[in-house]
């Protein structure tokens, strides 16, 4: 590793003001993606402004509902939380799908939603990679592309964004918060990671210096079902080739169990009050699915209509050589959370 | 910070990670398998919590507390997790030992009903998890008590050793046992073909710390193969230390020498190399082509042993038994596909290191005369004469190779160390007397370390600058400039009749061997021998070529070919039966060899030294058999059976035959004695590398010895120990090594009885040996007390035992599966997993299912989805462990493992040999699995994910078009009634 200077920040203020004063200060947060990419020589900064001893680590329920979680909290703390459990099972899924036990101890919720792709090419450095060295080109192009963008890529860059979690806090509408010698501001998820475009060296809409601090995540009607699946090679511990979280609100309508004219007449399908979709490892940004989204409220809660919705939202998808089966591994994906989430909660009203 | 409950004020160095900071405060149980958090080796507790020390910057470890395996036990008591390790042998070669304990020693009792979950941040390339469950879960697997002798579960001697951290792999060694050690980088081409028309290093060696760089200038002339074999015109002398040609991306342009491996780094980005670019072929099949680019065709042939250098062919073979064209007139239905295997790499966890340091440092710093490598007149296209020496000066470098004072030790993590003695000695023209060759316990290496890869340039470097010299490869290295499984592209054909009766079986293989052809020639005929030798068939042929190409050399590895041919003649058979409307098993049963029959591959005349020590394929097809049924039973009870509408079933099975000693001689030679107190001590030349050996010699010269294993030490794998030994390769460890160190049991048990029958005055027949006297008809002479005796008369009581590996017996597996697919993703579910085997008398039950389900495992992560792929452009893409997997906890079902019950009269008191083998049914198991459920056949490997579901896609349009035809015609058909 490239020898680097070495600080530890003891508040917000000071750590933004020297990580904004040198352009080649970097946030160390757990470390395992930037100290990796630092043995690769992927990147070298000049100076770590470590911000774990920072009061960011907690994860704190808000007046109005809303959870707001630390920037610096560990993803094996924020896995194992109560409220996350009970609340957002799919971002805790997301987590625990993630990485290794030993990573998570170390790893942050800043630093995850800030980690790099791990598209092959990017990782090797004697390869031309037009994320790393802006113009030198991209050799995915040419390349390996099993595990490359099937959605919103550009001709400069097909990467895809590797993080679970940031999937899941995708589709809980989550909020960013953070704080630059500007000022704080708060981007949604959503609008957090960019698209390549022509400037795929920049995979967020962060500034230099800018400094995460916390995730908030709006309260969920208490309906709402939510969940994460990972499809990958390995049953564990491989990034994912398709991802999906969902959370699913339905409407069970009511003519059931009621005594009368029609005593046998099973109960119609649950309606889809709302649905928020996402899905990873088909794009440079974690890969809110509207299209399917908007097709999907008020319908019917039945494998056809999950089937053609997700085929709605991958209508736009583009393949290269090698990744045309994210197509249908996706819509299979979808449509499989989707069966499950209807029947589980379909189940769940009925026992009621 | 604290370490181990002791404060340490050292300050780490800036940039430094935590792991090299540890092993610098001489925590060397702290290991490193792959520096990027993949792997888990170097897991340690920082406040308690496990984490990956290569990815923990060492700064940040300050004020903290920090608790390596070295610190794990308490004053004088294993930690439990430690002793639960020891109990359920959680390892073999325990280089992921360390890794593993620190992070299940945290685990409470929630963590370990997940194992799968919680430790996927732990690989494991040995053992298959299946011990290491055990382990974690607390599990005792070895009955105590036994006699500790042949066929007890006897644990491995250097067990405690590893899980306290202790054991001393390749480089563990303390800092001030090797003072001045320098460090070695090596400058590797960006080209896959170019000649090098000058290497500058004079920026390099202005830089701190670098003292040397070396390139095809300094290196010797005399050609080799990096394979090590008894014979080394096995293998074609194609590789030169340095070459002035490279012949594939990564192979080695300079190397650079410095104080740490930092500044050599740095030297290796200074230094300027010119390179004059030459066409590349990276497919075999373009490359037998005529007017294709040739990898080596300034090569002698003859000299060389290459085939044809013109046609890149390193060898070739064409027999025919019978005559397959008339086998096919008699065929009522005929196979015929295309087979492919990928490339596959070991990932042994510890990967290819060396140290060469002088035994004696009494070298003296004059001679001027240059070494071997300066008189190669075929370098004198580079012709630049910068300095290639530093700080040291070139009176003392340039010191010739032979004129040092002393011996020069190679420490190497190798499964070879006296034929990389010979190697070594053959390359730099040094007697054999100048060079010892130890291995510490090596961290795995399926035929890898078979392998000569950083010794020559260590001991070139040690040589020339007189001092200690380190050289480890990254896992990078290990993907781009080690070795990988030859890949093979089968063209096969096949006949049976309805009947049932195998008439032809005809290949036509290429082997892709890369840039260098070590093994080709090996790997080539091994691969074309037992496979197609096991079925008894009147007409067979072979048409087989290893084929040069720019690419990653392949090498040596578990199975060495036969995995590969045993994927397609296996897949075929299971064709056959298919058509010909039989249980595939039958038709095997139908057609396998049986004891007595000869064993012939393809030529009419069977090797003559390879007999039926023993038979159990029968009994092995019929375990599988039994096995597989009583699982459908227990899926059907416990109403498993059904998976819901997506999935569909199926069962596969592949047999396999392997001889149990590889051709043309396989030398052991064993050293016994008695030792003062009553025990005994073995020294052998094999090396420990988890494969077990250790053990097995243990207990066969206990039981020979009537004492117990533990009263028998064993020191191995040092070329000072004992004359020769070929090494641990080709299955040998217990056939050949076992069977020298039984004779020397032997012989040394006969001495024993004859000195207490002089002294007891009982006939020698009626004393019998103990473990720690002999019984001579009821008076009792302690071994202690025979042995002063035999000292007082001047004797020693000592003895020695060789074998020479001939004649050969065959050894069997047999592995089923049961399978689940589902359509809709094309997600593959094991639902069982039988291996059965015919390893003869199993001298250490619990080590032979270990090595089976360790086997089973590395075939899984092959079968299923491992590749190293090569791009466009012929560069390793899969260069680190995250773009190639390698089974985790959860890939690996636990298997059901089955022993024949046979006694090989070959083999070391009925043993045969159990290492290698079980890797090779496995691929085409679940293949004809797949087949069954699906009814597609899968004909490359790895049946990845997204393969079997675009198969399976691919299938339903054929089908969709299929249907739509016939729609189509019956449509027609209607019209023309009509009309
Ligand atoms: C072997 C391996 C396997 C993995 N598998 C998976 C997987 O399957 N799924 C998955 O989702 N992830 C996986 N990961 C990635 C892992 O989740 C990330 O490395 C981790 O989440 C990054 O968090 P960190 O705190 O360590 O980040 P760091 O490495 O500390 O930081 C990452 C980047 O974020 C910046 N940064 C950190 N915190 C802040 C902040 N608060 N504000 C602004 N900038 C900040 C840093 O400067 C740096 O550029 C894997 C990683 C490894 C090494
Ligand atoms: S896909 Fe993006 S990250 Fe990968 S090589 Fe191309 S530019 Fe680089
Ligand atoms: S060496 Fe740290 S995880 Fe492999
Ligand atoms: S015992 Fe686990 S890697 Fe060898």
């Amino acid at each position: 590793m490239i020898p680097f200077d070495y600080r530890r920040a003891i508040d917000v203020d000071s750590a933004v003001a020297a990580a904004t004063a040198n352009p080649r200060a970097a946030y160390l947060g757990g470390g395992t993606n930037v100290v990796d990419h630092m043995k690769l020589g992927i990147t070298g900064p000049g100076m770590l402004v470590d911000i774990t001893g920072l009061p960011l680590d907690e994860i704190k329920e808000l007046p109005d509902g809303r959870l707001r979680i630390g920037a610096t909290v560990r993803n094996s703390d924020l896995a194992a939380d109560p409220l996350i459990r009970r609340r957002y099972p799919v971002l805790s899924q997301a987590l625990l799908a993630g990485a290794s036990g030993q990573l998570r101890n170390l790893a942050t919720t800043g630093g995850n939603l800030l980690q790099r792709t791990r598209c092959v090419y990017f990782q090797n450095v004697t390869t031309p990679c037009n994320k790393r060295e802006p113009g030198s080109g991209c050799s995915a192009l040419e390349g390996y592309t099993r595990y490359h963008a099937i959605l919103g890529a550009s001709a400069d860059c097909v990467a895809v964004h590797p993080s679970d979690m940031a999937v899941a806090m995708a589709a809980l509408d989550a909020v960013v918060v953070v704080t630059g010698v500007h000022g704080e501001r708060s981007i949604p998820l959503r609008d957090f990671h960019r698209l390549p475009g022509r400037e795929p060296e920049r995979d967020t809409v962060l500034d230099h210096g800018e400094l995460i601090i916390a995730v908030e995540l709006p309260a969920l009607p208490a309906r709402a079902r939510s969940s994460y699946r990972k499809v990958r090679d390995r049953a564990s511990y491989a990034f994912a080739l398709v991802s999906v979280a969902a959370v699913l609100e339905l409407e069970i309508p009511e003519n059931r169990g009621t005594v009368g004219a029609h005593p046998a007449q099973p109960p119609g399908p649950a309606l889809i009050k709302d649905i928020r979709l996402a899905l990873g490892g088909v794009a440079h940004k974690p890969w809110r699915a509207s299209r399917a989204e908007e097709f999907l409220r008020g319908k019917e809660a039945v494998e056809e209509n999950f089937r053609r919705a997700a085929e709605e939202e991958l209508d736009s998808a583009a393949t290269l050589r090698d990744n045309a089966f994210k197509v249908p591994m996706s819509r299979n994906t979808i449509v499989a959370v989707l069966r499950d989430l209807t029947a589980a909660q379909a189940g769940k009203e009925q026992q009621r | 910070m604290d370490i181990n409950g002791a404060p340490n004020e050292e300050q780490p160095r800036p940039g430094q990670c935590l792991r090299t900071f540890l092993r610098e405060q001489g925590l060397l149980g702290v290991k490193k398998g792959c520096d990027g958090g993949d792997c888990g080796a170097c897991t340690v507790h920082v406040d308690g919590k496990p984490v990956h020390s290569c990815l923990y910057p060492a700064v940040r470890a300050q004020g903290r507390s920090i608790t390596t395996v070295e610190g794990l036990a308490g004053p004088d008591s294993l930690h439990p997790m430690q002793e639960q390790f020891l109990a359920a042998q959680g390892f073999q070669c325990g280089f992921c030992t360390a890794g593993m304990l620190m992070t299940a020693a945290t685990f409470d009792a929630a963590q370990k009903e997940n194992l799968p979950r919680n430790l996927k941040g732990n690989l494991c390339r040995c053992t298959g998890y299946a011990a290491i469950e055990d382990a974690v879960c607390g599990v005792s697997t070895g009955q105590s008590g036994g006699k500790q002798q042949l066929g007890d579960n006897v644990p491995a001697p250097a067990g405690r050793e590893i899980v306290t951290g202790r054991a001393r792999y390749t480089l563990d060694v303390p800092a001030a046992e090797l003072p001045g050690l320098l460090h070695m980088k090596l400058v590797r081409s960006p080209h896959p073909h170019a000649r090098i028309r000058s290497v500058d290093a004079s920026a390099a060696l202005l830089l701190p710390g670098v003292r040397a760089v070396f390139t095809h200038l300094d290196a010797p002339g005399q050609l080799f193969s990096t394979a090590q074999h008894e014979l080394y015109t096995d293998d074609p002398d194609d590789t030169r230390v340095l070459d002035s040609v490279v012949r594939f991306i990564g192979q080695r342009v300079a190397a650079v020498v410095a104080d740490s491996v930092a500044e050599a780094e740095a030297g290796v980005r200074a230094v300027a190399v010119d390179y004059e670019l030459l066409e590349a072929v990276f497919d075999p099949e373009l490359a037998v082509l005529p007017g294709a680019p040739t990898v080596h065709c300034d090569k002698d042939a003859a000299l060389a042993r290459i085939v044809s250098p013109r046609e890149n062919v390193v060898a070739e073979l064409h027999p025919e038994l019978g005559d397959v064209t008339a086998g096919f007139r008699e065929a009522d239905v005929i196979h015929e596909k295309v087979y492919r295997t990928q490339r596959v790499q070991h990932v042994s966890l510890e990967t290819h290191a060396s140290i060469a340091y002088f035994e004696d440092d009494r070298a003296q710093s004059d001679g001027a005369q240059s070494d071997g490598g300066q008189s190669d007149g075929s370098q004198s296209d580079g012709g630049q004469s910068e300095s290639r020496f530093g700080a040291n000066g070139p009176s003392e470098a340039g010191t010739g190779a032979a004129n040092f004072a002393g011996r020069l030790v190679v420490r190497s993590s190798t499964q070879t160390p006296f034929l990389t003695r010979r190697s070594l000695c053959r390359v730099f023209n040094l007697p054999e007397d100048r060079i010892r060759v130890v291995a510490g316990r090596v961290g795995g290496g399926f035929g890898g370390k078979q392998e000569m890869l950083t010794e020559d340039v260590v001991v070139l470097a040690a040589l020339r600058l007189r001092r200690p010299v380190q050289l480890e490869f990254t896992r990078s290295e290990q993907f781009t400039a080690a070795t990988t499984r030859h890949p093979f592209r089968i063209r096969l054909k096949a006949g049976a009749r309805r009947d049932g009766t195998l008439t032809a079986l005809q290949v036509d293989v290429l082997t892709n061997t890369g840039a260098y052809g070590n093994h080709a020639p090996g790997v080539m005929f091994h691969g074309c021998g037992e496979s197609l030798a096991v079925y008894l068939c009147p007409n067979k042929k072979v048409d087989a070529r290893a084929v040069y190409t720019n690419t990653v050399p392949s090498g040596a590895f578990r199975g060495y070919g036969l995995s590969q041919m045993i994927f397609a003649v296996e897949s075929a058979i299971d064709e056959l039966a298919a058509d010909i409307g039989m249980d595939p098993m039958e038709f095997r049963r139908r057609n396998i060899i049986r004891r007595g029959d000869p064993m012939l591959s393809s030529h009419p005349e069977p090797a003559d030294d390879v007999l039926y020590g023993s038979y159990g394929l029968d009994q092995c097809i019929e375990l599988v058999a039994d096995a597989l049924a009583r699982g459908r039973e227990r899926y059907l009870t416990a109403g498993l059976a059904e998976l819901g509408p997506d999935w569909v079933q199926g069962t596969g099975t592949a047999l396999s035959m392997i001889d149990t000693v590889p051709p043309r001689g396989h030398f052991a030679h064993s050293r016994l004695c008695l030792l003062p107190d009553g025990g005994y001590r073995v020294d052998v030349g094999t090396a420990e590398f988890g494969n077990g050996t250790t053990t097995v010699h243990a207990q066969l010269a206990a039981t020979a010895l009537g004492t117990r294993a533990d009263r028998v030490q064993v020191r191995q794998a040092d070329t000072d120990l004992i004359v020769h030994d070929t090494g641990a390769f080709g299955s040998t460890g217990t056939v050949v090594a076992g069977k020298a160190t039984l004779a020397a049991a032997q012989e040394l048990a006969g001495r024993i009885r004859n000195l207490a029958a002089e002294l007891s005055g009982v006939p020698a027949e009626q004393c019998v040996l103990g473990p720690d006297a002999v019984d001579c008809a009821g008076t009792l002479i302690a071994l202690a007390e025979l042995n002063r005796h035999a000292e007082d008369r001047g004797e020693s009581l000592e003895s020695e035992g060789r074998w020479h590996g001939s004649p050969r017996s065959v050894a069997f597996n047999v592995h089923g599966f049961a399978v689940a697919v589902n359509t809709g993703t094309g997600e593959l579910r094991i639902l069982q997993s039988v291996q059965a085997a015919d390893a003869g008398v199993v001298v250490n039950p619990r080590q032979c299912r270990g090595q089976i389900e360790g086997g089973i495992a590395q075939a899984l992560g092959a079968a299923l989805y491992e590749e190293v792929r090569i791009g466009a452009d012929g560069r390793v893409e899969t260069d680190i462990l995250r773009q190639y997997h390698i089974p985790t906890f959860a890939d690996v079902p636990r298997s059901e493992v089955y022993f024949a019950d046979t006694t090989d009269s070959l083999g070391p008191l009925g043993a045969k040999s159990m290492s290698e083998s079980p890797f090779n049914p496995v691929a085409p198991a679940l293949a004809n699995a797949v087949r069954n459920a699906t009814g597609l056949r899968f004909s490359e490997l790895p049946l990845a994910r997204d393969r079997i579901y675009l198969g399976l896609r691919e299938a339903e349009r054929a089908a969709d078009l299929a249907a739509a035809r016939e729609e189509q015609e019956s449509a027609d058909g209607r019209r023309r009634a009509r009309a």
